[in-house]
């Protein structure tokens, strides 16, 4: 047994679970700075971007590392690899949170429908429900929750779209640019659960070898929804 | 002395402070008769870690890990020049005694050599050199170190047995044992895999990683792979024209050497363009 070894692969399994925790976390923070026009908090958000990409980079080096000195085949080569693509994923997620941030920093101050925060809100909590079972599917390793994810993110599509409708019922000229950060945010959570379904893929490649299942499960649960 | 004009490149840069590694090597020369077989080597090997040697055949590799616990004073006319401190004390001076340096710094060779006796008798040798009497301390230090060696749970029933009746991977964990018995500071390995089956193999890279907190550990080898999966440094040695002396190319953590090396005839080396 390559007990070193492995170890090693669980210490980078465990970091990319962290930074999936510590995202959930950021996001919502984001999210409760849109909602509440708190400009400190977004900032803070903001600066907070170089930690993650600190950390996302930490991941690539060690899988590098690893390839480089271990020289893994099949499962732990999948397993690398996969790590490698999520911590990538992450990284692009904790750049919509500073989207995110962004947007309610020149948001903040300005009078928001409340239509529009409501959805937000719906669609903010539909997002995190993602991003903990993405965080859970990569601890548990658990394949069956990876392939369930399209089918929680179905929701978050259908809200995103409901977001342009009442963009457009909008007349106010200074009620839709503060409207159109929160369909700015909208879209940034919508990347963020894309993100997540993306992890599940990598995922189920490294946990069944085969890129096609997850596709095939994808392809099942739209004709469901068709 | 030496004409070399030859830079090491490091990763990590050498101690200034002798205490704080094993070995504490500076400006090494080594001579077989006339030929000056390495030259200019200044390595620091660190404790609690395990340094893997790396470079083509006649690199000068075996030869340096020879010069690290005197081995090479049994060949003739042979001469060394620079330093080589162990633990901040000069093993080249005067009042080393070799073999007590030999205790000290143990060696395994590419040939597993138990003695002709039995599993037992070869662990207790040591000890009993050392003045170990009683038979259960004797009983502990043999159980002990065949534990370490990862070979007890094969030969725990058959101790009486020849040490040269067991399979060559097993002899080698003997050897590995036999070392261990006498709590050697430093291990030195000399291709100790090549002549044997993969599962010793596994088991010997496995127990280089359990005791090499206690026991600092430098292994040569022609196995790139090797050197890369159990080493935490390594140095790449390797001599240019034939004639002249090896150098050290570069040495530094395995993670660097084998994700950005510094010079380019690293990266030749063990991305396989020579050698």
């Amino acid at each position: 047994m390559r007990e070193q070894f492995r170890s090693d692969m669980y210490e980078v399994q465990d970091d990319v679970v962290d930074i999936m925790r510590e995202l959930l976390n950021t996001t919502k923070l984001a999210v409760n700075a849109l909602i509440k026009g708190d400009e400190v908090l977004a900032q803070e958000i903001i600066d907070d971007d170089d930690r993650f990409d600190q950390l996302t980079l930490g991941v690539e080096d060690r899988v590098i590392e690893l390839i480089a000195t271990q020289f893994p085949v099949a499962r732990d080569l999948r397993f690398l690899q996969s790590m490698a693509f999520i911590a990538m994923y992450q990284e692009r997620m904790a750049d919509y949170c500073t989207t995110i941030a962004r947007a309610a920093r020149r948001s903040a101050n300005k009078e928001v429908p409340q239509t529009l925060v409501d959805l937000i809100k719906a669609q903010a909590n539909l997002v995190y429900r993602v991003m903990d079972a993405t965080r859970e599917a990569l601890e548990e390793r658990d394949l069956e929750l990876a392939l369930k994810l399209p089918e929680l993110d179905e929701p978050v599509d259908s809200l995103n779209k409901q977001f342009y409708r009442e963009l457009g019922r909008l007349t106010d000229e200074e009620e839709m640019e503060a409207a159109s950060k929160m369909v700015m945010s909208a879209r940034a959570l919508e990347r963020i659960a894309d993100y997540c379904i993306d992890t599940g893929e990598r995922l189920s490649y490294f946990l069944t070898g085969e890129r096609a299942l997850l596709e095939a499960a994808e392809q099942d649960i739209e004709t469901k929804v068709i | 002395m030496s004409t070399s004009t030859h830079q090491t490149k490091y990763s990590t840069q050498l101690q200034t402070d002798p205490l704080v590694t094993t070995y504490y090597v500076r400006d090494l020369e080594f001579w077989y008769g006339d030929f000056n077989a390495l030259t200019n080597i200044s390595l620091d090997v660190m404790p609690s870690a395990i340094t893997a040697f790396i470079g083509p055949s006649g690199c000068g590799k075996s030869t340096f890990l020879r010069c690290m616990n005197r081995m090479n004073d049994l060949i003739p006319d042979t001469k060394v020049g620079g330093k080589m401190l162990l633990k901040g004390a000069d093993i080249y001076s005067s009042g080393v005694d070799p073999v007590d340096l030999r205790r000290r710094v143990g060696m395994i060779f590419q040939q597993p050599n138990p003695f002709p006796q039995s599993i037992y008798d070869n662990v207790a040798y040591g000890p009993r050199l050392q003045g170990v009497k009683k038979k259960s301390d004797l009983d502990d230090i043999v159980e002990d170190s065949l534990k370490r060696a990862n070979l007890w749970k094969e030969v725990s029933g058959i101790l009486d047995k020849n040490g040269l009746a067991i399979s060559g991977g097993q002899q080698q964990r003997l050897c590995i044992a036999r070392v261990l018995a006498v709590q050697p500071e430093v291990l030195l390995m000399d291709e100790p895999c090549s002549a044997i089956d993969p599962t010793s193999v596994q088991k010997i890279e496995d127990l280089m990683a359990e005791i090499k907190d206690e026991v600092t550990i430098i292994i040569v080898t022609h196995n790139m792979q090797q050197a890369a999966r159990v080493s935490d440094y390594t140095s790449f040695f390797l001599q240019e024209v034939a004639g002249e002396p090896a150098v050290l190319v570069e040495s530094g953590k395995t993670s660097d050497i084998f994700t950005a090396p510094i010079d380019k005839r690293t990266e030749d080396y063990i991305t396989g363009r020579f050698g």
